[in-house]
């Protein structure tokens, strides 16, 4: 069964953001966290701006995702603008410098999201997974369980739709019996609870059937690396990237 | 070669799940293992793969003894496929998926591309080796899980009721596959719990309280009355048909079946008219859409009795089951009970496993929850609970305990029986008899038929269409979001074109059934 796609869920595509390496993207998305925050406003800004309207318009990301993806943020955000532009102590008022303060930090909190989301976007959460493993391989040198935490982490990174599924189904079948799930927050409450408890116990099951599926096909930990040399256009790629953060971080 | 020479095993050291059991599966065969829910058929299975070890006797792998080697060594040489394909799939890309087993051998990067496509391509796959698996269909997934398999090159293979959640074109797939293996050597040993197996079986084991009660070939198994009763299978439509053709002396093969059984196909008897009121179920240009993809457009439906929804994955029935029950508002149109608009509550919902849903403490709190949040006293709705519990087979002993240390066959009397104790108006049941055994499933339409028979209109969404069709009053066909055909289950029963035309094979008897009528009006 569909549902409407969370902001940042993987939209398969073969855009040219598509089919740069996974590597490269988080690479380039650590690049540009620190880009962004080194950046003067609002002239870097305008750079790292400049650098997400290509990133958006080369994946096809709709500008709308990033807003959805700011959402739940969006009153902690509008919150601290406010929060800093008013004056309360002294001489109360607005205070330009203030506002201005606080709209270029939310600013580089809404860029940032923007990178974030477009990688998300256009990268396999598995791929992610696999990326950060392969980027943290020598840390298996000093006895780190990469392998494992890579699987580790594609397996709960794939079972997070399966189980917003769950969840869809319980409440479906507790509503069917009656219940209302809602009303006053200690009902509200009381209704997740129901929710959890046949959760918990089929999560505990699948887990259990996974982990045996996973030892029928000789899961050990370690794995052969899949991982091919960057190509050139990858090189290409995290060579603009990289000199575009730089610019945006010394303008 | 795998063989298992007296091995008894027992999960908690004092009651054994298996027996003194042993068996020998080599090259070419085709093993179907048979016994009712809880006979040990899925333990033996995980004896012959290494994920479990025998608590007496031996394991033997080309004649070793490998009951203490490492688990990997039966691993590899023994394929496993589960019942659901969702919980054996642990990633987004196809071919990521297959790559999963070789990647763990430590085999080279080019050995295990060659592997992914060789193991795609014999399951005929290979067009998918770029999508994501979330997007499959059930019957593409597990396609996909045997791929997975095979990519270990194992020489034996555990099907373990592999077909259970798939419709019948995707079974007939799947089944296409499994005899090419079977033609290229590989050993396959198939738990099944319907009599379709039995026309790939090679030989029949029939387990019954963890021991071997009967082991003979197909054909002998269907002549012989108390091994038929021993698995559970003597009722059960198709193999009562197979087993009149082979008493007969017609051959038991795929070759000319249907037309080899047409003449032993049952002829259902009239359905006796209901004398009771019944308060429609109806759906009326029902639209739904999810992110801008349309999955239901325009759908009517009206039910008064027992109703089969019938259609292909992704063809939008669990959604309209979802509407029916009102539990999901949908974009336009609307569904009503009795003329009344459905709100949550007024429709009985299961799902597959319903056992998955309980969640009180006690079974009898469970099975009143229902009546509770609709409002009934603490008296009434424990009445109600008691005598819910009491007509799906639940016992007065089981009231008090807690619903999570039930087996799973009681655990479903229990879930059905919080579904119908609150006393709705109608019902919808998704995928209902998965994972049951064939006595199970014939309780179940039996309950199901009751409900009907009291007054409360029923519909049943199933991958088994073939055993619903006998207790069912009409069928509605649904594709892509349309529903294409409404016909009488008499009608249905007969003609397969109907379930052309829904993109599903016709089950079995169906074909043959037509097979008949057509040589008598020839």
């Amino acid at each position: 069964m569909r549902r409407v796609a969370a902001p940042g869920a993987y939209v398969p595509g073969d855009t040219l953001v598509h089919r740069v390496d996974a590597r490269v993207k988080l690479v380039l998305l650590v690049l540009v966290t620190i880009a962004t925050f080194a950046a003067s406003a609002p002239k870097g800004l305008l750079v790292v701006l400049a650098g997400l309207t290509l990133v958006l318009v080369a994946s096809r990301t709709s500008p709308l995702t990033v807003l959805r993806g700011l959402r739940p943020a969006a009153v902690v955000l509008a919150f601290s603008v406010v929060a800093n532009a008013v004056v309360l102590v002294g001489q109360p008022g607005l205070s330009a410098d203030g506002l201005s303060r606080s709209v270029t930090a939310v600013a580089r909190i809404v860029l940032l999201v923007g990178f974030a989301l477009a990688l998300s976007a256009t990268t396999m959460p598995t791929a992610v997974a696999t990326a950060l493993s392969q980027l943290m391989a020598p840390l298996s040198r000093v006895g780190v369980p990469v392998g494992g935490i890579a699987t580790a982490a594609s397996v709960a990174l794939r079972f997070i739709p399966l189980t917003m599924d769950e969840v869809e189904r319980i409440r479906c079948a507790q509503r069917a019996r009656g219940a209302v799930l809602g009303g006053s927050l200690v009902a509200t409450l009381r209704g997740w609870g129901q929710v959890l408890v046949p959760l918990v116990v089929a999560l505990l099951r699948r887990a259990d059937d996974l982990a045996d599926a996973m030892c029928d096909r000789c899961y050990t930990g370690e794995q052969t690396s899949m991982a091919e040399p960057l190509s050139p256009r990858d090189w290409a790629a995290l060579a603009v990237g990289a000199a575009w953060a730089l610019a945006a971080a010394l303008v | 070669m795998v063989e298992l020479r007296d091995v008894s095993f027992s999960f908690d050291g004092e009651r054994n799940v298996l027996d003194h059991v042993s068996l020998s599966l080599g090259p070419g065969e085709h093993l179907v293992l048979l016994g009712r829910n809880g006979s040990g058929k899925s333990t033996l299975g995980k004896l012959l793969n290494g994920s479990l070890r025998p608590s007496r006797g031996s394991v033997l792998f080309d004649g070793d003894d490998v009951s203490a080697a490492p688990r990997a060594v039966l691993a590899r040489a023994t394929g496993y496929v589960r019942q659901d394909p969702l919980t054996q799939i642990v990633s987004d890309l196809c071919s990521d998926e297959v790559a999963f087993g070789p990647r763990n051998l430590g085999l080279s990067r080019d050995e295990v591309r060659h592997r992914v496509a060789e193991a795609l391509e014999t399951c005929g796959i290979a067009g998918l080796a770029q999508r994501l698996t979330s997007e499959l269909s059930g019957g593409q997934q597990q396609l996909l899980a045997l791929a997975g398999a095979l990519a270990l090159r194992p020489r034996h293979l555990v099907l373990d009721e592999a077909e259970s959640h798939l419709d019948q074109a995707a079974r007939s797939r799947m089944r296409a596959v499994v005899r090419g293996l079977v033609a290229a050597g590989v050993a396959v040993l198939e738990i099944a719990h319907s009599g379709e197996a039995l026309l790939d079986a090679t030989r029949v084991i029939v387990l019954s309280g963890g021991a071997v009660a009967w082991e003979g070939a197909p054909e002998d198994f269907l002549r012989c009355r108390e091994a038929l009763e021993t698995s559970g299978l003597a009722e059960d439509p198709v193999t009562v048909a197979l087993a009149s053709a082979v008493s007969d002396g017609a051959p038991l093969s795929r070759a000319g079946l249907v037309e080899s059984l047409a003449p032993y196909v049952p002829e259902s008897a009239a359905r006796p008219t209901r004398g009771v009121e019944v308060c429609p179920l109806r759906a009326e240009g029902v639209v739904v859409s999810y992110d801008g993809l349309p999955v239901l457009r325009g759908v009517g439906l009206d039910t008064e009795g027992l109703t089969l929804l019938l259609g292909a994955s992704g063809s939008g029935k669990t959604t309209l089951a979802r509407v029916l029950a009102g539990v999901l508002a949908p974009d336009a149109g609307a569904a009503t009970l009795g003329g009344a608009p459905v709100r949550a509550g007024m429709v009985g919902l299961s799902f597959q496993r319903p056992e998955d849903q309980l969640f009180c403490e006690t079974v009898l709190d469970d099975v009143a929850y229902g009546p509770r949040a609709r409002g009934a006293g603490d008296d009434e709705a424990r009445e109600l609970a008691r005598s819910a519990a009491a007509r799906l087979g639940v016992g007065e002993e089981l009231l008090g305990r807690s619903p999570f240390s039930l087996s799973g066959g009681q655990m479903r009397r229990v879930a059905l029986a919080g579904v119908v104790a609150a006393r709705p108006g109608a019902y919808v049941f998704d995928e209902p008899s998965a994972g049951l055994d064939a006595p199970g499933r014939a309780e179940l339409a039996r309950v199901v038929r009751m409900l009907v028979d009291e007054g409360a209109a029923v519909v049943v969404i199933t991958h088994d269409a073939g055993e619903w069709l006998d207790v069912a009053d009409d069928v509605v066909y649904i594709r892509d979001g349309v529903i294409v055909a409404t016909a009488s289950a008499a009608d249905a029963r007969r003609r397969p074109g109907l379930f052309d035309a829904a993109g599903l094979e016709a089950p079995l008897l169906v074909r043959a059934r037509a097979a008949r009528e057509g040589a008598t009006h020839a």
